[in-house]
């Protein structure tokens, strides 16, 4: 509030920035030109395939043969594929309502508002029940339908979600367990991570859909979606448990020494000092996590599911689509990027905010 | 068949297998046992695709599944059950069909699977009568005049990299003294769009997928099949070992579609057939004098429910792979052998 002169630096005019940066000598303008060409004419290039001699609609499908540019004919005829997977044709409404509430929980859950554990779990419980009753049906006079007819977006989003929501937490267990002061304690966690990251998920995803039912008692066994949603999400806590454990080790022990001496709980230490600061340490690479986990969903083709990328190859897989295929994964990629790029953005922004009185 | 897109998971299914051989002693039905399972069920499991293998498994615009193998599924739903609106069909990737088999996910597995010595002897599964033959045979402009071998000397040949359709070609080129160039791509997609840009004379792979390729061409007619095939497999449904009445009712069950074939009787006229049988193998196959159900576990009008829901061989021939389908591929040595195909029916008697 002071009202202490300030000298203002000088304003430098954008061109004197630009020829400084990009044409300060004969090389440099070189380089900028043919660089400049590169981007413009690939630009262009896309910009015509994608948008200016491409086929739209699926009636002009036979033009697609003769045009240079993309057939999105084959999403205009098959995105219901793409979306739904084999979800019937007539209850796709209950499949796109499922997905909306799933999203809208997803995001509401990333508001600071909601930010307690009473709040997070009556917001998750209601989001996951909602989505069971409107997939699965059972209730309220809707027909039922099995998990092995769900598929593409809703199911990408559903086991993306129920991952994350089994997994962090179990993460954050694990890493305190493995940080704990009791030998043992720390010696089976730390064994119980380690043997997780060592195997491949598509080991893990496999032997949870095919091998457990050997093993298991038939009343244990549930759905063969649980089991792979509960191998994926163990997979998820033990690396991201590590995450959390180095934003721990960041934290300088005599702070946890400090919250001892004022005579704190064990739970108000972790609860108080060490996780808040242990999360926003290893922001990025949490983040990450979650990137890493929304982009491997697409491994549990493998084991039979249909989420978005198997009901991609579905859609392009049949009769005169068979050739359009990069036009269905340009149009999954899209999708993908919408996603990931909200998540990154949403860690970028979260990265500020808990900057805020940090050094 | 080369499916050479999951190279690395096979590996992965054998390890699972390996660990399978300690509890797979629990895993061998007992006789008759398949069949109460899916009776108590009310729903047949079949195999289906983690996307899809045109012409075989694929999924309609209205996301329901069709296909050449999914018709023999509704099939056996129908003979079994009664309506094929009792089947359900489980997605699952080429690598866990067996798997699937064996931990009861499924019942029966009709996914163009080859009969091999390997799967029939360590894999602790039965196979039934081959229903398909799909031969691996090399694709050609017809402007080259002939679909003879001799017609490629000195040509080139594109190819998947690394599969036994390479390896076949080679050899089959080979021991008839014609030489040819092989170019090969690790990727189907490039392998066919290679051919199509020009850069070879020619193109090898299995007979339907062939087929699939031929048909995206910008005009399929300019393309032909060589009249020599590479080699032939058969491909057959795969159930698990120790339950011989379920191993009677599959094999059966492609008999019934055969002999209706062979005798004329479609979905369209078999109601007719059943008040006018023309003789006793007709009267047996529609149930009008009993025996056909009983033997096998089923009711007597079983074979009727099949021809009548979902067709006989021919017309589901027609509908997924031939003529009245997109693909358009002939029937060739999957007609019945009285048509000039290796398709011969059992005997009812």
């Amino acid at each position: 509030m002071a009202n202490t002169p300030t000298t203002l630096p000088p304003t430098i005019p954008l061109t004197h920035t630009i020829k400084q940066n990009l044409f300060s000598s004969p090389f440099n303008t070189l380089v900028t030109l043919l660089t400049a060409a590169f981007f413009i004419t690939i630009t262009y290039k896309f910009v015509d395939w994608a948008f200016i001699s491409s086929i739209w609609s699926t009636e002009d499908e036979p033009l697609c043969k003769e045009a240079t540019g993309a057939c999105w004919s084959v999403i205009d005829a098959r995105h219901r594929i793409i979306f739904f997977g084999l979800f019937p044709y007539e209850e796709h409404w209950r499949s796109t309502l499922a997905c909306v509430v799933m999203i809208a929980t997803i995001i509401a859950s990333c508001v600071p508002w909601f930010w307690s554990t009473a709040k997070l779990s009556t917001l998750w419980l209601l989001g996951f029940c909602t989505f069971y009753i409107l997939m699965h049906g059972g209730l309220f006079g809707l027909s039922v339908i099995t998990p092995e007819r769900w598929g593409g977006l809703a199911l990408t989003i559903f086991i993306f979600a129920a991952v994350s929501i089994i997994g962090m937490p179990l993460s954050i267990v694990l890493a305190l367990g493995r940080r704990s002061k009791l030998p043992v304690i720390a010696r089976l966690f730390g064994l119980f991570i380690d043997f997780f990251r060592s195997l491949p998920l598509l080991t893990i995803l496999f032997t949870a859909a095919v091998i457990t039912p050997f093993l298991l008692p038939g009343w244990l066994q549930g759905d063969k979606l649980y089991r792979v949603i509960a191998g994926f999400a163990i997979f998820f806590a033990c690396y991201q448990a590590e995450n959390i454990r180095a934003g721990l080790q960041a934290i300088p022990p005599g702070q946890d020494e400090a919250g001892l001496t004022l005579g704190l709980s064990y739970m108000q230490r972790v609860t108080r000092i060490q996780l808040p600061q242990a999360f926003r340490n290893s922001l990025p690479a949490i983040v990450n996590q979650f990137v890493i986990t929304f982009k491997e969903t697409s491994i549990v083709t493998i084991v039979g599911f249909f989420e978005i990328l198997a009901s991609g190859s579905a859609a392009f897989g049949t009769g005169k689509w068979t050739v359009y295929y990069i036009e269905v994964y340009v149009f999954i990629a899209a999708i993908y990027f919408i996603f990931v790029f909200s998540l990154s953005r949403y860690g970028a922004y979260l990265e500020r905010k808990l900057r805020v009185g940090h050094g | 068949m080369s499916k050479i897109t999951h190279r690395v998971i096979p590996t992965i299914a054998a390890g699972c297998f390996a660990a399978l051989t300690f509890a797979s002693t629990s895993a061998v039905a007992a006789n008759g046992d398949t069949l109460k399972a899916v009776q108590d069920r009310g729903s047949l499991l079949c195999s289906g695709h983690n996307g899809s293998f045109p012409p075989f498994v694929q999924v309609t615009d209205d996301n329901k599944w069709s296909g050449y193998d999914i018709d023999y599924c509704r099939a056996l739903a129908t003979a079994v059950l009664g309506s094929d609106e009792k089947l359900k069909v489980v997605p699952i990737s080429w690598a866990q069909r067996f798997p699937s088999l064996q931990s009861g996910d499924i019942d029966v597995v009709i996914k163009a699977t080859g009969w091999t010595m390997g799967r029939d002897t360590e894999l602790g599964i039965q196979f039934s009568v081959p229903y398909f033959v799909g031969a691996t045979n090399v694709m050609m402009p017809k402007e080259l005049g002939s679909t003879s071998p001799e017609t490629l000397e000195g040509g080139s040949l594109c190819a998947n990299a690394g599969t036994s359709t390479e390896r076949l070609a080679a050899n089959f080129f080979k021991s008839r003294g014609i030489e040819i160039e092989m170019i090969t791509f690790e990727k189907s997609e490039e392998t066919r769009d290679a051919y199509f840009a020009g850069r070879c004379d020619s193109l090898v792979g299995w007979g339907p997928n062939l087929a699939v390729t031929r048909q995206s061409a910008e005009n399929p007619d300019d393309h032909a099949m060589m009249d020599v095939a590479l080699a032939l497999e058969p491909e057959s449904a795969a159930m698990r070992q120790g339950d011989d009445n379920w191993v009677d009712i599959v094999n059966w069950m492609f008999a019934a579609t055969w002999i209706a074939e062979a005798n004329g009787i479609t979905s369209a006229n078999v109601d007719e057939h059943k008040a006018n049988p023309a003789d006793s193998t007709v009267e047996k196959l529609l149930g009008v004098t009993p025996g056909i159900g009983e033997r096998l576990g089923l009711s007597d009008d079983w074979a009727y429910n099949v021809i009548k829901q979902v067709g006989n061989s021919a017309e589901i021939f027609d509908r997924n792979i031939g003529a009245e389908s997109v693909y358009k591929l002939d029937r060739g040595l999957n007609a019945l052998w009285s048509d000039g195909g290796v398709i011969v029916p059992m005997i009812l008697d």
